[in-house]
């Protein structure tokens, strides 16, 4: 069997969490040879307990998966371990099962032989090597070989007892990455492969994922990676999934007709579920005066339970989109005027102005200082010389990465809005539900704050914001823990504030949405730029 | 774990080459370790049978295996 020639056939598959609850039902799709399809959906709608289904670990309550060619699995951890595993355990994991089962062989038999010389464990270990060939092992190894020194800079030797927990997030994706592209599996299950990896590293994930001729079914965030690589969408929503046979670019159209489709196909069948209630109860009446017409009464009865029971088509799924009423306000002409500005040991001295109403993106070099800028902008205490000073009426709302709050930990959404804040007076439950409600976060409104998701604590961080007032928001990477129909609800969101927003990102699609950019470069040089720069390196910085 | 070593080649004949590198490199090593304790020519007998029940072993592994295997022969021998 070639390369390419793997395909995927999920049919009817169902899925019940352990509360009872109906996850995923009827879900039907093909991914076929050499296809790119991207699973997208809401935190928590089911795209990873999809993705361990087909991967076999997790049995469906109903349904069935078919799959032609080797399975190959990129797990969504990867990128954040931080246990002894090493870089050769990570690789053999990644392996066929047939080489990690001759792999687990030869370690046990090396095991025995330092408790034991005598034959039989010799003998042992002599098949246990010959089984390592037999299955491919040694062309393998030479496998990993490339794969290490294309995703490290060394070879395999040199790094096989390297602990993955030296290595960055995106270190460990790209060397899960390089063993599963090079690798003999042609379908490829990967979960957010490119979490962690920086802008060059997504490009460098497009490509490899555009020129394989594998077949890839990958879950991503990333709006311009699924629209540069995906040429099918399944969306996981309303308990089922459904397929987008075009790209992404033709995906929120296509997303909407679906659901105006649903709604008038559920509209149709309420109506005719009236009309037939209605014919029923009139003609119980005319049955009590006429015998001749008791037959006819049954039989309309009849039909009625059968078209109750036939039910009624599956829901419009629940609108996901995030009504956020981002008011902002009018300020001075000048937002934020900065001159000689050097935050300490970071940059060299630079002047910016931002005027009401800007959109600026703050772009460049991981650890270049850009968290710092909007921390400073936002009144914290940052260390720097030169001035900055915000123009009249601007209130700054700082929007950080996520854990950027403790104190928010062990509250709930609604006691945090209850108790309110300077300069954002609290509101009672019946207006926190739905202030809440407005970010689909009624139904975590009295869960703690630290077991949200990423992305309703992203949307939370934002009513905050709406809330306080803000009339320049500061937006530390807000994208990062949002799925795709969130952020884009952010981006109208962003769109009809009045107001400045000044926001560090990576987001190349979320970029598209800024006017200009401030650019900090490795070389400590902050410039404008009216085009997204997305190619500085990190900083080298003495550790 | 050391297993970069070159694919498997099958050999089931008895009749080994004197060339073998895995035999020749076992021989000369045991000859000297056991010399005066056993025969130069059960060395050599007790290496092939070795080399022989290892058959179908991966070529690069050969030399280590054989050796590893005749001196635990060897040593059961003298005892």
């Amino acid at each position: 069997m070639g390369i390419g020639s793997g395909s995927v056939d999920v049919s009817a598959v169902r899925h019940t969490l352990s509360d009872g609850r109906v996850l995923l039902d009827d879900v039907s799709f093909r991914v076929g040879e050499g296809a790119r399809a991207a699973l997208v959906g809401e935190n928590g709608a089911g795209k990873t307990t999809l993705l361990r289904i087909i991967a076999g670990d997790l049995v469906p309550e109903a349904g069935a998966i078919a799959r032609t060619g080797g399975l190959g699995v990129m797990r969504q951890f990867i990128g954040s371990v931080r246990d002894g595993t090493t870089v050769q355990r990570l690789l053999v994991d990644l392996a066929p099962p047939a080489v990690q089962e001759a792999w687990h062989a030869v370690e046990a038999a090396e095991l025995a032989m330092m408790e034991s010389d005598d034959e039989p464990t010799q003998m042992t270990y002599a098949n246990a090597l010959a089984h390592w060939g037999d299955v491919g092992g040694y062309d393998i190894e030479v496998t990993w070989d490339t794969v290490t020194v294309a995703a490290l800079g060394v070879p395999y030797d040199r790094c096989k007892y390297r602990e993955l927990s030296t290595l960055s997030g995106g270190e460990q994706k790209r060397l899960a990455l390089e063993a599963l592209l090079r690798g003999p599996d042609q379908v490829l299950l990967l979960d957010e492969p490119d979490n962690y990896l920086d802008v060059p590293g997504k490009r460098w994930l497009e490509e490899r994922l555009l020129e394989t001729r594998k077949t890839v079914l990958f879950v991503s965030h990333d709006r311009e990676l699924l629209a540069r690589v995906a040429d099918r969408v399944i969306t996981v929503e309303g308990g089922t999934a459904w397929v987008h046979g075009g790209g992404f670019a033709s995906y929120p159209e296509a997303r909407t007709a679906r659901h105006e489709r649903l709604a008038e196909l559920r509209r149709r069948w309420d109506e005719e579920h009236q009309r037939l209630i209605d014919l029923v109860r009139t003609m119980q009446q005319q049955a009590a005066n006429s015998p001749d017409m008791a037959n006819r009464y049954h039989a309309m009865q009849t039909r009625l339970a059968k078209f109750e029971a036939a039910g009624p088509p599956p829901e419009r799924p629940p609108e996901q989109k995030v009504a956020m009423r981002l008011r902002g306000g009018r300020t001075g002409v000048r937002s934020v005027i900065a001159e000689g500005l050097e935050l300490t040991g970071l940059m060299q001295p630079f002047d910016a102005e931002l005027w009401f109403g800007d959109r600026v993106g703050v772009l460049g070099a991981n650890g270049a200082g850009k968290s710092h800028f909007l921390r400073l902008l936002a009144g914290q205490d940052v260390a720097h010389t030169g001035s900055w000073r915000l123009g009249a009426r601007v209130v700054p709302g700082i929007f950080a990465q996520t854990h950027a709050h403790p104190e928010w930990q062990d509250r709930t959404p609604v006691d945090l809005l209850w108790h309110g804040e300077p300069g954002r007076p609290g509101v009672d439950r019946g207006r926190a539900m739905a202030a809440l409600r407005r970010y689909g976060l009624n139904g975590a409104a009295d869960q703690p704050f630290r077991t949200l998701s990423g992305g309703q604590q992203a949307r939370f961080q934002i009513l905050m914001l709406e809330l306080g007032g803000a009339t320049l928001l500061l937006l530390d990477e807000p994208t990062d823990n949002l799925d795709v129909l969130s952020a884009e609800a952010l981006e109208e969101a962003l769109a009809a504030f009045e107001g400045t927003v000044l926001a560090v990102t990576h987001d190349r699609w979320f970029a598209r949405s800024f006017d200009r950019f401030l650019v900090f470069g490795s070389d400590g040089r902050v410039y404008e730029s009216a085009e997204p720069v997305f190619d500085e390196t990190r900083v080298a910085r003495a550790r | 774990m050391t297993l970069t070593v070159p694919p498997s080649s099958p050999d089931s004949s008895s009749e080994l080459p004197c060339s073998d590198p895995a035999v020749q490199q076992a021989v000369d090593r045991l000859r000297g370790e056991y010399a005066g304790r056993v025969r130069p020519q059960l060395v050599v007998r007790v290496v092939r049978e070795s080399r022989r029940d290892l058959g179908g072993s991966p070529v690069g592994a050969l030399p280590e295996l054989v050796e590893r295997l005749a001196r635990y022969r060897l040593g059961m021998h003298v005892g």
